[in-house]
């Protein structure tokens, strides 16, 4: 068991090495907005760095930004007057006003690291892309293979028409 | 994009250790799957390949129906992964469904919510499709079955027996149904909790003292709706059995509930919310809803005769009222009486809603000032609230944030006083004063900047019509120059209000020779 620090010390900091083992050092509280790191802390204490296989410091920096962002949220400071819901909504607006590719990189690691609030966000932002478009659109967007035979898309066709929209 | 790329490379290392054995074994099934379908892809550049089928699902939780459906169309995979995603459905209920329905419960397995809606003209599905859906959606939760003439009380019984586990919410309309079909609900579903039924057929009787009466069955009804429902007094058993009901409402439900709202006030006290339009009571029926002491929203819609006593003993008998909406006829006499005992006795109200009740300074002015929470105040057709009336709201309403003042004879002199007034005024709607003018309007919201204040004033809608812009209520800040030529634009009002005029004095006329 590691426990380390005594009850004096004001903030544990924990290590997180990125896919291309770039180091990050943040506050405990930042790193326990993901459930996962959160249960990795808990599991191991702070002093051994956590390696995230497969998040690249890019995408781990921008998460970690928005991680701290919100942990900043939870904070109340006396001298401050407390962030509003309609400031985090705007900050939240930025953060997701990147290149689509950043957007899909997000979502994975969001949901490796198991942080709710910004797969949410993120998903949101995902779904605000495709809304509106058709099947061909969608699939030009996101490079995806059409991999329906003619017959199979007219079926799926033939079932929708059923639905209200 | 470089990111999925490198994200890739990170995938294909070894699962994080600390990750639980099951979220490794999940992740594993994935990384074959996607193995499979990278061959077919040229473009490695498909995000949605490297996501879990549960990040694709979340992103199409986000989404609206039609955009689902055309998200199934994208390819094989997002088919399959938003077909077991859905959990709401709305089908069109004609017969010839029945063929598609199998294919389709087959797509959709985790189906909680269903609709099923036909048209007065088409030929709907029947029981045994009904059925069918039963048997195969074993996870439903709320069904909602719209216009589906093809079904009877007997489908109806052998449905019920089959989502009885499940069932919670069950609404129909324009069936055939009638008491005893929805009987067979209640008993079989004992988790139902919300009821709605309208329009059904079955519930026209010409003999009701022969008819089957609706009864609490198995399930505790906490909210119940009944619209146009011809019989609807044969609910009685179920109203007034239902001991934990919270919300009731009864709507255009013919006969007089006066004697019937006395039974079931006896039997059942829990209801905190009952909306009541165009139902036959008059102020016995009213002393009997005053029994409901819980009861916070209060919607009391066009009932056949109301005075300042029905008021009274509502008011007194329910002193949690937050909202309460009277919509009385002009001719009622329900005015100042009854509002002084709601003042007295109904501290908490938040909203009051009066339509058509003769309300003056004298009982305003006490609801400003006892019910000091009141933030939504709308005062409809009332000839008795003049300009002193708004002064005194103005004084002495200090919550209130929304007021909507309509039809009545109030002036810009009245809308001076809320320039000072009501500080956490953030709303007003003037609708249907005619001696309230553009300019005072602009005055208030140029001295207010958090008030947003609309008119429909005549001159601004007719003049906005003509200029392109749509009709309807307009706020004066943007839009100052629309108050140049009232008196011009003012006349096609006019004649519309001398053609009422004529149309009221013919009806008069009319009743009048009836009469004698």
């Amino acid at each position: 068991m590691h426990f380390q620090g005594s009850p004096n010390m004001a903030e544990k900091r924990v290590k997180l090495i990125s896919s291309d083992n770039d180091e990050f050092e943040v506050d405990e509280a930042v790193a326990f907005e993901s459930e996962t790191l959160r249960n990795m802390i808990q599991d191991t204490g702070t002093n051994v760095p956590i390696s995230i296989p497969n998040v690249s410091s890019d995408i781990l920096a921008k998460v970690l930004e928005y991680c701290s962002y919100h942990a900043e949220t939870m904070e109340t400071h006396d001298d401050k007057p407390p962030i509003t819901d309609a400031q985090i909504r705007e900050w939240d607006a930025d953060f997701v006003d990147v290149h689509p590719a950043t957007l899909y990189s997000l979502i994975l690691a969001a949901n490796y690291l198991n942080i709710k609030n910004l797969l949410d966000l993120i998903c949101q932002a995902v779904a605000n892309n495709i809304r509106g478009k058709t099947a061909v659109e969608i699939r030009k967007i996101l490079h995806i293979q059409d991999d329906f035979t003619y017959e199979e898309e007219m079926e799926i066709r033939r079932e929708t028409k059923w639905a209200f929209d | 994009m470089g990111q999925g790329a490198s994200t890739v490379t990170a995938c294909s290392g070894n699962p994080s250790r600390v990750q639980e054995d099951e979220d490794d074994d999940e992740r594993e099934g994935h990384r074959k799957e996607q193995d499979e379908e990278e061959e077919e892809v040229e473009d490695g550049n498909d995000w949605t390949l490297y996501a879990p089928d549960e990040c694709v699902a979340s992103v199409f939780r986000k989404l609206p129906t039609a955009d689902r459906n055309r998200c199934a169309l994208v390819c094989k995979r997002w088919h399959r992964v938003e077909g077991q995603g859905r959990q709401r459905l709305s089908l069109h209920a004609v017969a010839e469904l029945g063929l598609a329905l199998p294919g389709l419960l087959d797509r959709f397995p985790h189906i909680t919510k269903l609709a099923l809606k036909c048209d007065r003209r088409t030929v709907s599905i029947d029981d045994e499709t009904l059925c069918s859906v039963g048997r195969a959606c074993r996870q439903l939760q709320k069904v909602k079955l719209k216009a589906c003439k093809g079904l009877s009380d007997r489908g109806l019984e052998e449905f019920a027996e089959l989502v009885s586990g499940t069932l919670r919410k069950f609404s129909c309309g324009s069936c055939q149904f009638g008491p005893r079909g929805i009987n067979a609900v209640l008993y079989h579903c004992s988790n139902l909790e919300d009821l709605t039924v309208k329009r059904l057929r079955g519930f026209v009787m010409p003999n009701p003292s022969t008819a089957e009466h609706v009864l609490p069955g198995s399930c505790s009804i906490k909210r119940l709706c009944v619209k146009d429902l011809p019989s609807a007094q044969l609910l009685g058993p179920l109203i007034a059995g239902s001991k934990s009901l919270h919300t009731l409402i009864l709507s255009r439900v013919p006969g007089n509930w006066d004697l019937l709202l006395e039974i079931i006030t006896e039997h059942t006290t829990s209801p905190v919310e009952f909306h009541m339009e165009k139902v036959g009571v008059t102020d016995r029926g009213l002393k009997a809803v005053a029994r409901w002491s819980n009861l916070q929203v209060l919607y009391l819609v066009k009932p056949t005769e109301c005075t300042n006593q029905g008021l009274s003993a509502v008011a007194s008998g329910c002193p949690l009222l937050r909202k309460l909406h009277v919509d009385v006829m002009k001719s009622s006499r329900v005015g100042d009486e009854g509002l002084l005992m709601v003042a007295r006795k109904c501290r908490h109200l938040q909203e009051l809603v009066i339509i058509g009740v003769s309300a003056t300074s004298a009982s305003l002015s006490l609801v400003a000032s006892e019910c000091s929470r009141l933030e939504r105040l709308a005062i409809c057709t009332s000839d008795t609230f003049g300009d002193p009336e708004l002064s005194c709201i103005a004084d002495k309403c200090l919550a209130l944030k929304k007021l909507c003042i309509k039809g009545c004879p109030i002036s810009d002199r009245g809308m001076e006083a809320l320039v000072s007034g009501c500080p956490s005024l953030v709303k007003m709607k003037v609708k249907k004063c005619r001696n309230v003018t553009p300019a005072s309007v602009a005055c208030l919201n140029s001295n207010r900047v958090s008030l947003v204040v609309t008119l429909d004033a005549p001159s601004t809608t007719s003049n906005a019509a003509h200029n392109g812009v749509p009709p309807g209520p307009v706020n004066v800040i943007v839009n100052p120059g629309n108050n140049v030529r009232p008196s011009h634009s003012r006349t096609p009002l006019a004649r519309a209000r001398l053609a009422i005029n004529l149309v009221a004095c013919h009806v008069l006329r009319w009743s009048a020779s009836n009469g004698s």
